[in-house]
């Protein structure tokens, strides 16, 4: 009995002990923050003092990153040359959770990291919220501007181009993956120029789609929606919405209903693969050869690589039809809440900058937006051995320079799948092509009314 | 009685303020306290500024709107609102009902003296339920994929492919059978403990009166095992309406919570509406319409039960 009396007494004051150590903590950080706020506006000014005076303060900033990156390793070495700067990450792959959550704290006022790494795909959601980050051309952003790809830059400024939202870092410029063992039983030529003369225009795409299927009895695209995206993202300016005052036009865009079209057609040809987008049965097929080409962004051959280890040295990279597309890609941004914007910025800047871009593409296979890169022997002199040892960036680079800026608007992404689930339809249930996409049109312009 | 009266004036100091009876009071409230600290916080407050938040046009970063009941007029009149209920209740039919009666044939197998190895089916029964609910919707997605493990069979069978992710009935298979995998032994578990809960003196009783199995199943089990089927009923109830997960991965594999007509719930249809969207407003009103219409269900379900109730209780004795 002693015994148990004197461990609840140990663990009563162990639990005291804790609880006044707690208090002491939120004490000294609410003392701190309360002379932090006042400073706000003459930091600058302060902080000149600090760098010509004494060490700098230690200042570790938050950043929520997205998908594979190689921004850890590169934040490291950031470290090393400013050891006063620690970088404390944040990382996911889930897209939607990753953006809600910003959201969230951005809401409640609470919880936003210093740095967030924003998807092109979001964009439209935060762009309009400028009381809520920085203006990154407060810190100077006006002035690299110009390094970066014109469209890419403009993808995160306001119209009239005063706000910048973010630093722009890799971008998806779309490409036809192909097999090249299937392209050989099919008698097309294997080497990239040969093979994308074949496919430079859709129609001739078509024939030689519909000939492949006919010699190897395989699909020669994957799956519908990625026929249909590198076709609707080939639009001029806008895709589904007005650019100028926001309104619904993805009926009358003639782009999208050739995208729309021509996957039918594509369906009822029957070379259009029956798989679905990032199922595990895509990704055995990939392995497998059980189709000819993935139409996709320049951040797809990462998946290629990893759902199709055992195809090594059998793909290869040639341009689409008709010019490229852009699909995907990422901004950096500082959310107002954080305390060190100009640490933040200082650090973004340099994650952005040319050198950080090429060790990006190098590790992790993320396409820089800097075109001077493109011209740079070490970007361009780098051979993939998956892709056979193709000078990937070659084609990538390319890519880049053929694709032409879109305006997505803040309900893209709902009213891209009712157009997809239309064609899904048409595929799988063999609904009538006309009267789906009657019935996508209608529940597009029902959704565009609520906003 | 024994205190002579005329004391009382004489002893009439000022009460203090903390009598017994206080402290008492004080002490009881202070215990149950953080119950009602924590309620109110993440029950209450949420409830109440779903509520007020569905009279409002917001995206969650902009100043709110205040719109009347045009949030409830917008879902109201969209026909995919509508879809999204019946979905939910075929849904829940789907995978509840087939889903108890196989609950209650496992529990009566589990506690049978003849099963052996009881401790082990039970953990591989309770399974399921504690397994990542995406990792199993994966998992089944293959299965259930154009030329997945299912219609494989089927066309072994001589039968046609189904389409599960796309046809009216495939989605809502696949959708059910995710359901009653994952709760089916759940359920087994809570019908074990009551049937662990009926004396055997009863079933003894019952043998020597000359009733076989069966009558001892319908005259015994099943009526003292009431209260559980009522209260598993009641759960499956809430929680087939909340149905959320399963549908959401198995629909929109890229993570975006598809709302495809075949297999869109009520909760997929808020969550797209809010977080999709960026429409705070109309997804406060779904989730209002929502807790009225499960209101709705809970209380239908015990009108029902207690009928049910009030029948078999001459047999209590």
């Amino acid at each position: 009995m002693k015994r148990v009396k004197h461990w609840t007494a140990l663990i009563l004051i162990i639990m005291l002990v804790a609880s006044l150590a707690a208090c002491g903590g939120n004490g000294n950080n609410n003392t701190k923050n309360n002379a932090a706020a006042p400073e706000k506006t003459e930091s600058t000014e302060t902080k000149n003092t600090d760098e010509a005076t004494e060490p700098a303060e230690k200042v570790e900033l938050s950043f929520w990153s997205l998908g594979t990156t190689n921004y850890e390793d590169l934040a490291k070495k950031y470290t090393e040359e400013n050891p006063n700067i620690t970088i404390k990450f944040q990382n996911t792959s889930d897209q939607t959770a990753h953006h809600n959550n910003l959201t969230t704290a951005l809401s409640a006022d609470s919880g936003a990291p210093d740095i967030f790494m924003l998807e092109i795909g979001f964009m439209e959601r935060f762009i309009n919220a400028q009381d809520k980050f920085q203006n990154l051309n407060d810190f100077g952003a006006k002035d690299i501007a110009g390094n970066y790809l014109d469209w890419k830059w403009k993808q995160a400024s306001s119209v009239d181009g005063s706000f910048q939202l973010g630093l722009p870092t890799d971008i998806g410029p779309t490409v036809a993956y192909y097999r090249v063992d299937l392209a050989e039983q099919a008698g097309l030529p294997v080497d990239p120029e040969g093979f994308g003369a074949q496919i430079d225009t859709w129609d001739k795409f078509a024939t030689v789609a519909k000939d492949f299927t006919a010699k190897t009895g395989k699909p020669f695209a994957d799956l519908t929606d990625l026929v249909y995206n590198a076709l609707r993202d080939q639009s001029a300016d806008q895709i589904y919405f007005n650019k100028e005052d926001g309104s619904f036009i993805g009926d009358t865009n003639p782009q999208v209903k050739k995208a729309y079209d021509f996957t039918v057609q594509g369906i009822q040809e029957g070379w259009i693969g029956n798989t679905l987008l990032w199922s595990p049965e895509w990704g055995q097929a990939m392995n497998d050869g059980g189709f000819g080409v993935i139409l996709g962004p320049a951040w797809m051959a990462g998946n290629i690589k990893s759902n199709a280890p055992d195809s090594t040295g059998k793909w290869k990279i040639a341009q689409l039809p008709e010019g490229a597309g852009n699909w995907g890609g990422s901004f950096l941004t500082i959310p107002k809440e954080g305390k060190h914007p100009q640490e933040a910025y200082d650090f973004i800047s340099w994650l952005d900058s040319q050198e950080s871009q090429l060790e990006s593409f190098k590790a992790s296979g993320l396409m820089p937006s800097i075109p001077a890169l493109y011209e740079d022997a070490a970007f361009t002199g780098f051979q993939d051995e998956f892709f056979g040892g193709q000078a990937t960036a070659v084609e990538y680079g390319k890519a880049a320079e053929r694709v032409k800026p879109v305006y997505y608007g803040p309900l893209h992404d709902q009213t891209d799948t009712f157009f997809k689930d239309a064609l899904k339809n048409v595929l799988e249930k063999k609904a009538d092509p006309t009267e789906e996409w009657d019935a996508a049109v209608k529940k597009a312009k029902t959704l565009a009314e609520r906003s | 009685m024994a205190e002579p009266i005329t004391v009382r004036p004489s002893v009439s100091v000022k009460k203090p303020f903390l009598t017994e009876k206080r402290r008492s009071n004080i002490t009881a409230y202070t215990f149950i306290a953080p119950f009602f600290i924590i309620f109110s916080i993440f029950g209450l407050y949420p409830i109440v500024f779903t509520i007020y938040l569905s009279f409002f046009k917001w995206d969650a970063l902009g100043p709110m709107k205040y719109v009347g009941l045009k949030n409830y007029d917008l879902i109201i009149s969209d026909p995919t609102f509508w879809i999204s209920f019946s979905n939910t209740l075929i849904m829940g039919v789907m995978g509840t009902i087939p889903q108890l009666i196989v609950a209650l044939f496992v529990a009566i197998m589990l506690n049978s003296a003849l099963t052996k190895f009881k401790k082990t089916f039970r953990i591989l029964y309770f399974m399921p339920n504690i397994t990542s609910i995406v990792a199993v919707t994966l998992v089944f997605s293959t299965m259930f994929g154009n030329n997945g493990m299912i219609n494989w069979i089927l066309n072994g069978l001589g039968l046609e492919n189904v389409a599960f992710n796309s046809g009216w009935w495939g989605v809502k298979i696949a959708i059910s059978t995710m359901v009653m995998w994952r709760w089916t032994g759940y359920n087994a578990i809570i019908f074990l403990s009551g049937l662990q809960s009926i004396p055997i003196d009863l079933y003894e009783a019952a043998k020597i009166d000359g009733a076989n199995r069966k009558q001892q199943l319908m005259y015994i089990t099943l009526p003292l095992l009431k209260p559980f089927i009522i209260f598993v009923t009641l759960l499956s109830t809430i929680g087939a309406l909340q149905l959320f997960t399963e549908p959401y991965v198995f629909l929109g594999q890229s993570g975006t919570g598809s709302t495809r007509e075949e297999g869109v719930t009520m909760v997929t249809y808020l969550y797209s509406e809010a977080f999709r969207n960026g429409f705070f407003g109309t997804a406060a009103a779904t989730a209002v319409m929502l807790l009225l219409i499960t209101i709705v269900f809970s209380v239908l379900n015990m009108i029902i039960s207690n009928r049910l109730g009030g029948d078999s209780k001459g047999g209590k004795a």
